[in-house]
């Protein structure tokens, strides 16, 4: 069920429109996060469905009532809303802070009752606050007083909590804390809860739907899955990242690629021989510093076959667990004629990768530079009984450079090419 | 800590200071050169109390010691009390309203508003064959008031008044309308004397005409301050706070200023320009008892209503057979007593 509905709204500040056109609706236990570079109305949205900021076009709608209809008591009733920050000039204990909450519901002339103090009693313990009661609003931390704020909006028992950036100015034991808490809100009590973020890897993990702005519009919309590819990101942030799965809860994890300047960006196509993870920092190396990079032979599922995967490298590979198939080579030799240049990293060999090794002796027979990084020796992974050595050295003897460290060999690469 | 507990001890408070406050004015009202004593001023005060006063028996003194007390002292003694918590009580809203513990009834230019009126009206003698005494303070009155009114229109864009841009109209309406004054007073000439006494501020001379003016105004005041005592807290929490609390702010700021100006132009209109009260007593008993408003104004006005009756009591005695003007011993006594507090508990 829904508990808010935006219908094609248009919101300004004076005559600078910051939305246009919004549609949008939250259900009813939905936790959604509201992401998008700065300047990109994210904030606008929150101040739009908070009652503070009407919009000059659209209708939003709290509860199938028109929210601009409602009254401020009304509207408090049912909608709380957590600033970034609070600051308080005036030395209120938090029990007196969290009591506010119940402003909504108490008449004039009247001190809060029993059952305020009950209520309130509660929400300082869903947050963990309690405590805290007795000691001033203005000496204690950031981070506890935004805790103290989410108190003070579950006192006033709202269907709906409204948050703007909650988390961005605290340390990351008190964002993960407030978090979890409203994680717990949303599931164990069904409180519906509508984030700013400005932490994308946050957002991803906590929200169950996204939206994403860019200049006042949505830009996507959906689960974080979809929402957060690095695709999309490139567009809507300009920003090169990359998206992996969180190893642990599978959502998507955002992490930013250094960006090199254009001018200086090498142009060149490697291939890169590798596999068993080896090569995984190499392929995300290459791709940093601006080269074109493919991959081989690889068997599927390993981490260097996940790895060129995500960054978008094409690649010859192999069924898991396998021989280099006669179809795989010949793939992985493809590859290598269109290469400017070839690259080994220290992978062990065993009978099922022999071919990697003919592969690049053909490569050096073609002329092409054959770059080896040799951070062990090869007696130590050679696990065929020394055939893999001494394809090995008749590959250096050919002419591949040897390079004990692979920041090395990128210093080099772009002489070589 | 229980509820009622809270409420409890608001209201022992309160009757404290309601006690203290009768007894201030019992006090008070002795002073002067016929020898009434404490017993028989409060005698003679229970008496005139409805139903009450046919219980407390005559005591065997002069009858023209209840014409001193009535005729000639309690008028004053009751005008220092309402001004005191007119004051007090207009401090209180104006700082909280600006959030801003530096605020006080003349921040908004009602005090230089006032100042130039009266200086008009003495000056000139604007309207006082038609008004006589009322003259004056109905000059100030409305001086005072058209310049908050001003002020707050100055600084309003469509709906929403800014309140720091409130403050600096207020300053700076404050700063043009006092060299107006001073101008005028260099050009008005031989009546100096008596507009310096007046801006001074005091209770010299005024009777139960000036509290009979006064009294409408703060009582209606009071009402409504503290109708919304409740909302002023929640608004110390910011106006954008405050409304997702269910507050409609730009609503309560309009009230509150129109029952906060009332009472300080009606105060100052009776009584001239009497300063400090409205600063230190609200942000003295804030540090003592904290800043929820339901307690704090009520609080705040009787100790702001004890403070100026004992301060005028003692500008009477002072250099007598002079008199000081009120404001010399308000800042007075009231600056240093507030750096004690402040060097005592650091506020925030």
């Amino acid at each position: 069920m829904v508990v808010l509905k935006v219908h094609d709204i248009e919101c300004a500040y004076g005559s600078a429109k910051v939305l246009n056109g919004l549609t949008f609706a939250i259900a009813r236990g939905g936790f959604t996060g509201v992401i998008g570079p700065n300047g990109s109305g994210k904030s606008t949205v929150l101040r739009c469905i908070s009652r503070v900021l009407k919009p000059v076009r659209g209708s939003v709608l709290l509860d199938e009532h028109n929210l601009y209809g409602l009254s401020t008591l009304e509207t408090a009733r049912k909608m709380a809303v957590v600033p970034q920050e609070t600051a308080v000039n005036f030395s209120f204990t938090v029990e007196e802070v969290v009591l506010m909450g119940r402003s909504p519901y108490l008449g004039r002339f009247q001190a809060e009752g029993k059952k305020d103090y009950e209520i309130v009693a509660r929400a300082m313990e869903l947050t963990d606050t309690g405590y805290l009661a007795d000691r001033l609003i203005t000496a204690i931390s950031g981070g506890e007083r935004q805790k103290v704020i989410i108190a003070r909006a579950l006192a006033q028992e709202p269907e709906i909590i409204l948050l703007d950036e909650p988390t961005s100015h605290l340390d990351i034991n008190h964002q993960i804390e407030i978090l979890n808490l409203l994680q717990r809100l949303n599931r164990e009590a069904g409180l519906t809860v509508v984030s700013v973020f400005h932490d994308l890897n946050l957002a991803a993990q906590y929200c169950k739907d996204l939206i994403l702005m860019q200049r006042g519009k949505i830009f996507s919309l959906g689960k974080p899955g979809a929402v957060l590819t690095a695709g999309i990101i490139k567009k809507v942030y300009g920003a090169d990242v990359l998206v992996k799965k969180h190893p642990v809860t599978g959502r998507p994890t955002v992490m930013p690629l250094a960006r090199v300047q254009p001018e200086n960006k090498p142009r060149g196509r490697v291939h890169v021989v590798c596999g068993g993870g080896e090569g995984a920092a190499m392929l995300e190396l290459l791709v940093e510093y601006g080269y074109e990079v493919t991959a081989g032979v690889i068997n599927a599922g390993d981490i260097d076959w996940e790895t060129a995967g995500l960054l978008g490298i094409e690649t010859a590979e192999e069924v898991p667990f396998s021989l280099i198939s006669n179809k795989s080579h010949a793939e992985n030799i493809r590859l290598i004629k269109s290469a400017d240049a070839c690259i080994m990293v220290s992978i062990p060999f065993g009978r099922g990768n022999l071919k990697n090794l003919e592969a690049l002796a053909l490569a050096r027979d073609w002329g092409k530079p054959v770059l080896v990084v040799e951070e062990r020796d090869i007696g130590e992974r050679d696990f065929t009984g020394g055939q893999a050595g001494l394809m090995y050295n008749e590959l250096k003897k050919k002419g591949a450079v040897v390079f004990k460290d692979k920041h090395e060999l990128l210093r080099r690469l772009k002489y070589l090419i | 800590m229980n509820a009622y507990d809270k409420v409890w001890r608001w209201k022992a408070l309160v009757g404290i200071l309601v006690l203290v406050l009768g007894l201030t004015v019992v006090f008070c009202t002795t002073i002067g050169p016929a020898p009434v004593g404490f017993v028989e001023v409060l005698t003679i005060l229970l008496r005139k109390l409805p139903w009450l006063g046919d219980f407390v028996p005559r005591g065997d003194w002069p009858e023209s010691y209840e014409t001193i007390v009535f005729q000639m002292r309690l008028a004053r003694v009751i005008l220092a009390v309402l001004v005191g918590a007119g004051l007090a009580a207009s401090g209180v809203v104006l700082q909280g309203l600006l959030q801003n513990p530096m605020a006080d009834p003349y921040i908004l230019g009602i005090s230089s508003g006032a100042a130039l009126g009266a200086t008009v009206a003495m000056l000139f003698n604007i309207g006082s064959q038609v008004l006589g005494m009322y003259a004056v303070p109905l000059c100030a009155f409305l001086g005072g008031v058209i310049t908050t009114f001003s002020v707050y229109n100055l600084s309003r864009t469509g709906n929403r008044v800014s309140m720091p841009t409130l403050l600096l109209a207020g300053i700076a309406m404050g700063a043009l309308l006092s060299s107006v004054t001073s101008y005028v007073m260099i050009m008005g000439g031989r009546d100096i004397h008596q507009v310096v006494f007046w801006i001074m501020g005091g209770f010299s001379g005024r009777g139960w005409e000036h509290v009979r003016v006064l009294l409408p105004y703060v009582i209606t005041g009071f009402v409504v301050i503290y109708f919304y005592a409740q909302k002023l807290n929640v608004i110390l929490m910011g106006e954008e706070q405050a409304q997702h609390l269910g507050v409609d702010v730009e609503r309560l700021k309009q009230i509150m200023l129109g029952a906060a100006t009332l009472s300080a132009a009606a105060a100052v209109a009776v009584s001239g320009i009497i300063g400090f009260v409205g600063l230190i007593i609200p942000h003295a008993v804030r540090l003592l008892i904290g800043p929820d408003h339901r307690v704090l104004f009520p609080a705040s006005a009787l100790v702001g209503a004890i403070f100026l009756t004992l301060a005028d009591a003692l500008a009477r005695v002072a250099a007598a057979p002079q008199e000081i003007p009120v404001g010399i011993i308000t800042a007075l006594c009231g600056g240093p007593f507030f750096i004690y507090l402040l060097r005592k508990r650091p506020y925030h």
